[in-house]
Formats: structure tokens, C-alpha cells, sequence
């Protein structure tokens, strides 16, 4: 018996041991501790050397290519992105190296609570960019649909005084569909009219922003009485989503179970576009219209769809944030988790589990650069410039393949 | 009633023109660039650009005319990155368009803090354009259009004569002309010899200019300070404008005064207090009259046949 057969036998126990590995480590992970994530680096090893001694090589070493291959452009970018950053740094007379030393331990490390609790929200309204641009449309304004989905989440939850499993999904539901019918203006004109949906989109966000200081002023907002004058009262506790800390003692108390809800969106938004009819026909408007057209495939459905589905995910941003982490609807906040999806859906190239990914390293971004401004004294909005440029990478896979067709180019030219 | 009624003097027409000047500089430049086939959505971020660096040039200086040749200098650069995207990287617009806006606020941001120390806004400039404005003689005699149109303030007056020359240029030129066929045809541009990228360059620059000048209007005319994303959606605005003037400077220029209209009229009525409303109702107006102008109230003619199309030379190998 060589080692190969033996481990082939036992192959059920290792993927048992590689499960508990990978869970506790994301388990340990999420609730704040940074071991978690060398937990699933190992089970990822693991994963890939059974497969090594197991399968075929060359099958193990192609797969493993590739992945470096999709990774290898974004990483670049990332890597242009912090040099670019340094060099900022530099020219305004700050060290980057201790700089960079803070952002990396405030954002992985140290505050990675934070981070998640960022990514949460951005995962909803990446989702929401992302879904909208796979049918061709640009939703530049789900910032306002943010506002929508925080707004009538703050309103019931104030006065939904029912069992939290029952209230919770009511109110996802009821601020989506709100969020939703918030996008149906704009999809009717595009269809009606051609308007674009970049300028109506824009405006009812600009719209949604004035709409939300006049909705907290009613829910609670007294100048005269409060401490902080634009919020809304508290949503009732039994409305609060559900807090890491109530099951695991030792994790931040802020951590809520969002993040939990977003990436199973995230991966129902996947299976939606992938493996549905409906993703299928947006797909098919996004890439070629003309053709879907000739397919007997409804555009002006497709669009409606889209833009609604669209609404729906960056109102769920918005009860996200109120339910899970404030608790109450602030005013006057930019807070930018809608231009933040464009980058993150974007960065992603608009794949729905991508979203994740790149979501969770802008909130690390945003975590790290709060760490760093606190600790190096570096303002925080030089992660505004590494975002915007990282975003460049965007630019910098365009870039990318013009190289490469050039270089085709001149392959074919010299034969 | 009757007091709704005084609202509509000559000195709501007089901050009509006033309001309408950023929005117009940009919707010209908006026309210039899709007539030549190139959306540009990053106008918002090139107004953000051009407000900033109008109040710090100005702010160093102390002297205006210097921040709004600067500001009108830096769109012009940062214009360059969109038409570097979008035309030789082959970029899709709009994309290219939104992460210039993102990156334009986070890098308008960031200089606020290192130039001013602070974050919000920046330290009033020493003098503004405002103390320039002017009467122009004879003129300014007319009964209400002179007081409107003729007792303004400089950047104004330079967008007058803005719409004017964009006017000649587009249909008078032979420059002109090349740019209206380059969103027409491309190909056809290409061969009779003119390069279509380099007319596409040269009307995003424009629309660079024009939104840098924009900026400057915002920052260091209309007001003295540089306050962090001060443009509020007039980028997009500008936009509508042009798509509902049917990518003409004129009819930009036009539809520009109903938008202008649109933000007079709301600061009289929330200054009037004649309706129990919330201000914030008011200042949705104009947004909510961008969406009715873009959604159709004119629709008399058709955009560009290759405006957001790609354009690619395609070089045969053999």
C-alpha cells in the first residue's frame, strides 16, 4: 500500500478535518481574531496538496495558474496602488513605511472587526452595481436607495414591536421593495423615454440624500434635546440583528450577523445570474441587446428587472447599517457606501462572490486608515487616494489587455 | 397669493443667469465631447478639481484671476485621464467617467487637508470674483435684459462668449466639423485622413476646460470657499442639460437657464417662507427637475450615432 492509496482511503476523514479547520478558522476570524486566518491558509494548503499527491499534477499546477492568473492583475494594481500611495506620503513628508505598517495591522489585524462591519453594507450595494452593470445599466445611484432601505428600516423598527424572527425579514423585505420601487422610476424612463439611468439614478440620489434629513427630523430628530441633533430615536431592541457576542463571549460586541446575511446574498446573487433563466436573459441584454432582442428576449423587461433587483440589494445596505450597527438613522452623513459599491462591484469586475472579496478589503482600507490616522497621525483620506487608485487597476486590466493585444499584434505582424 | 407672486422680479432673473453659469460651461463642454462620440460623466469630479484648485491658487496668491487660470489649467489635466481611458485604452465611458468622479473626491479631499489643515472647507479666499462684477455701459440701460444679462459677474460674461465661439466653432470650422463627424462616423473621419483620436482628445480637453472653469464659478465667484464635494450633482445636471438641448450650445445654454430657474427659484421660496414646507423640499427641486427635462419635456432631435461607441482602428496585419 503506498502513501497514495492510504490517503485516498482516509480521503472522508481528511475533508472532515479540512471542514472543522476552515469553519473554526472563519468562526475565529470573523469574531476578531487574526489566527482565524491562518486557520484557512492552512486548510487552503492542505486542500491543494491532497489534491497534488491525489490527482494529476499538471491538472493541480493549471488550476492553481489560473487563480494566480485572475489574481495577478489585481494584485498588481494593489501593488502600483501603495507604491503611488508612498510616494504621496513621501512628497508630503510622512514615513509610509510605519504608515503602511499601521494601516496593515489597524485594518487585518487589530480593528479587523471594523473592517467587517464596513465590508457589510458595501457587499449590498457592490451586489447592487454589480447586478445592475451585468444587464448593461450603471445604478451610479445607489447611494439613494441606501437612504430609502435605512429610512423605512429605522421607521419600522421603531414601532414593529413583534418576534424579531418574524419582524427582521419583514422589515428586509418591506425596505427592499421600497428600494425597489425607488429604482422603478428610473428604469420607466429608460425604457419609456431612453433617459439615461446615470443622470435619473444620480438625481433621485441627490433626491433620496435631502429626503432622509426632512424623514429624521419626524422620527426623532430634536436639535433642542439631543446630544447629536439629526438622528432618529433608537430601533426598538428586539429589531436588532443578531450580535456575534450573544453566541461567542469573546468576539467585539459591535460584530453583528450582516456580514453572515450579505455573503449568503452575495452567493444567492451568483446563483441568480449563473444558474437562473432570468440571469441568463439579463446577461445575454448586457453583453448583446441586439441580439437578445432577436432571441424573443424583452429588453424593457430585462431593464425593469435589473434595475429593481438593483434598488432591492442597496435598500438591504441600508437596513444592514441600521439594524445591525447603529441602531438609528443618522443625518447628514455621507456616508458613501453607494459610490464605495461602484468601486467595489467595479474592482470585482462585477462578480457577484468577487464583490466580496473587494469589499472587505475597502472596509479594511477604511478600518486601517482610521488605525493609522489615530496612531501615525497621517490623515485617513490618504486611503482615499490608494482606493482611487487601486480603482486605476480597474484602468490597469484595460491596460493590461491593450498590451497584450498590441503584443498579439506584433506576434502576428513578425510571422 | 399675491406675495408668490412678487417673487418673480428681475433680481430672480438676475440670479437665474447666475446660477445657470456653471451648469451651462459645462453642458458646452458636454456638447463638444459627445458631438465627437465621447460621454463624459467625470465632469462632476473635472468641477470638483477646478473649485479646489481655483481657492487654493487664489487663496496662495491673493489674487483670483491667477486660481481661475489654474483651475481652468488643472481640468484641462485631469480631462486628459478620461480621454486617455476612454480613447486610447478603450475604456467603457461611463465606467471611466464614475471612477474619475470617485477618485476626483477623494483627491480634492485629501489636498484640503494639506493645504488648509482641516477637512470641509478651506479658508475664504482673500478676494473673490464677486467684487469684479460689473455693469457693462450702455447696455445695462435696457429695461430688464440690461440688469439680467448685463450687470454680472466675470465668469458669466466668459460663458456668453463661450456659448458664442463653441457656437461658430462647431458648425463654422473645419475643426468643428471634423469633431461632429468623428460622432457621426468614425471610420468614415479615418478615412479621409483625419485622425479621429486626435479630435476626440482634443473635445475631451475642451469639456476639461470648460468644467475646470465651471469649478472655478462655484469656488472662488458664487462663493469664497472650497467646500468638499461642493458640486452637487450640477456635473450630472450639466448633462441633462445637454441631452435635453439637444447637443447644441445654444440649446445646452437654454436648457441651462431652466435649471438655473429651477435653483433660484427654490432659494427665493425657502427665503420667502410663503409655504409652512421643509427647506430640504426645496432643494430637491432642481434634481427633480433635472429628471422631468432628461425623461422628455424636449425631445426635438436625436444624439450622436457613435457618441459611447468605441472606436478602434483596426490595422490589418497583413
Amino acid at each position: 500500500m503506498t502513501a497514495r492509496e492510504i490517503l485516498y482511503k482516509y480521503r472522508v476523514i481528511v475533508f472532515i478535518l479540512l471542514f472543522l479547520l476552515a469553519g473554526s478558522g472563519i468562526i475565529l476570524y470573523i469574531t476578531s481574531y487574526f489566527a482565524g486566518l491562518l486557520f484557512i491558509l492552512l486548510a487552503i494548503i492542505i486542500y491543494y496538496g491532497f489534491h497534488f499527491l491525489l490527482k494529476d499534477k499538471r491538472i493541480v499546477l493549471s488550476e492553481i495558474k489560473s487563480i494566480a492568473k485572475k489574481m495577478l492583475i489585481p494584485l498588481a494594481g494593489i501593488t502600483i496602488a501603495v507604491l503611488i500611495g508612498a510616494v504621496v506620503m513621501i512628497i508630503t513628508g510622512y514615513n509610509p513605511l510605519t504608515a503602511y505598517g499601521a494601516l496593515f495591522y489597524g485594518g487585518f489585524v487589530k480593528n479587523w472587526h471594523v473592517s467587517l462591519l464596513n465590508a457589510a453594507p458595501l457587499i449590498f450595494t457592490g451586489l447592487s452595481v454589480a447586478f445592475a452593470f451585468k444587464a448593461g445599466l450603471f445604478n451610479i445611484g445607489a447611494e439613494g436607495q441606501y437612504y430609502i432601505g435605512a429610512m423605512a428600516a429605522a421607521g419600522l423598527g421603531i414601532y414593529f414591536d413583534w418576534h424579531p424572527l418574524v419582524t427582521i425579514p419583514v422589515i428586509f423585505l418591506a425596505a427592499g421593495l421600497l428600494g425597489s420601487l425607488y429604482n422603478f422610476f428610473p428604469a420607466l424612463l429608460k425604457v419609456k423615454t431612453g433617459a439615461h439611468e446615470v443622470i435619473t439614478t444620480m438625481m433621485f440620489a441627490h433626491i433620496a440624500r435631502y429626503f432622509s434629513s426632512i424623514f429624521i427630523r419626524n422620527f426623532g430628530g430634536d436639535p433642542s434635546t439631543s446630544s447629536h441633533p439629526y438622528v432618529t430615536d433608537p430601533v426598538l431592541p428586539s429589531n436588532w440583528l443578531l450580535r456575534f457576542k450573544d453566541m461567542f463571549p469573546w468576539a467585539n460586541y459591535r460584530l453583528h450577523s450582516g456580514i453572515i446575511i450579505a455573503i449568503l446574498t452575495a452567493f444567492f446573487v451568483h446563483y441568480l445570474l449563473s444558474y437562473t433563466r432570468i440571469g441568463f436573459e439579463i446577461r445575454a441584454v448586457g453583453s448583446n441587446p441586439a441580439a437578445a432582442k432577436t432571441q424573443g428576449i424583452s429588453t424593457g423587461k430585462t431593464v425593469f428587472i435589473a434595475l429593481m433587483v438593483a434598488g432591492f440589494l442597496s435598500a438591504m445596505a441600508g437596513v444592514n447599517q441600521v439594524l445591525g450597527l447603529d441602531h438609528k438613522l443618522y443625518g447628514n452623513l455621507s456616508t458613501g457606501y453607494g459610490w464605495n459599491g461602484i468601486s467595489v462591484a467595479l474592482l470585482a469586475s462585477n462578480h457577484p462572490v468577487g464583490v466580496i472579496f473587494t469589499s472587505i478589503l475597502w472596509g479594511a482600507l477604511d478600518a486601517g486608515g482610521q488605525y493609522m490616522a489615530r496612531t501615525q497621525e497621517v490623515h485617513n483620506s490618504i486611503v482615499e487616494i490608494i482606493k482611487g487608485t487601486v480603482l486605476f487597476l480597474v484602468v490597469a486590466r484595460y491596460l493590461y489587455t491593450y498590451w497584450g493585444q498590441k503584443r498579439k499584434k506584433k506576434e502576428t505582424c513578425n510571422e | 397669493m399675491n406675495d408668490f407672486f412678487t417673487l418673480f422680479n428681475v433680481e430672480l432673473l438676475h440670479s437665474t443667469i447666475r446660477l445657470s453659469t456653471p451648469i451651462t460651461l459645462a453642458a458646452v463642454g458636454a456638447t463638444i465631447c459627445e458631438r465627437a462620440g465621447i460621454v463624459n460623466i467625470a465632469m462632476e469630479g473635472l468641477m470638483l478639481i477646478g473649485a479646489f484648485t481655483a481657492v487654493f491658487f487664489a487663496y496662495i496668491t491673493g489674487n483670483p484671476w491667477i486660481g481661475l487660470l489654474a483651475a481652468v489649467i488643472a481640468g484641462g489635466i485631469f480631462s486628459l485621464l478620461h480621454a486617455y481611458a476612454t480613447i486610447t485604452l478603450h475604456l467603457d465611458h461611463v465606467v471611466s467617467g464614475a471612477v474619475l468622479n470617485i477618485l476626483a473626491l477623494g483627491l480634492t479631499n485629501y489636498l484640503l487637508i494639506l493645504a488648509f489643515g482641516h477637512p470641509g472647507t478651506s479658508e475664504p479666499v482673500p478676494v473673490s470674483l464677486a467684487e469684479y462684477q460689473f455693469a457693462v455701459p450702455f447696455l445695462s440701460q435696457i429695461p430688464v435684459i440690461g440688469p439680467v444679462f448685463f450687470n454680472q459677474r466675470p465668469i458669466v460674461y466668459m460663458s456668453f462668449l463661450l456659448i458664442i465661439f463653441f457656437t461658430l466653432f462647431l458648425y463654422r470650422t473645419k475643426t468643428g466639423l471634423h469633431v461632429r463627424a468623428s460622432g457621426e462616423h468614425p471610420l468614415a473621419m479615418e478615412t479621409i485622413g483625419v485622425s479621429v483620436y486626435r479630435i476626440r482628445y482634443l473635445a475631451v480637453i475642451i469639456s476639461g476646460l470648460t468644467s475646470g472653469l465651471a469649478g472655478a464659478f462655484l469656488s472662488i465667484e458664487n462663493s469664497n470657499v472650497f467646500t468638499s464635494g461642493m458640486t452637487g450633482g450640477r456635473g450630472f445636471i450639466a448633462l441633462a442639460a445637454n441631452i435635453s438641448g439637444g447637443w447644441s450650445a445654444v440649446g445646452s445654454f437654454l436648457a441651462s437657464l431652466f435649471f438655473g430657474f429651477a435653483e433660484a427659484f427654490q432659494y427665493k421660496m425657502q427665503a420667502a417662507r410663503l409655504l409652512d414646507l421643509p427647506s430640504e423640499l426645496f432643494v430637491m427641486f432642481p434634481y427633480i427637475a433635472t429628471v422631468i427635462a432628461v425623461a422628455g419635456l424636449v425631445r426635438k432631435s436625436r444624439p450622436p450615432k457613435a457618441v459611447g461607441l468605441d472606436f478602434r482602428i483596426e490595422k490589418q496585419a497583413d
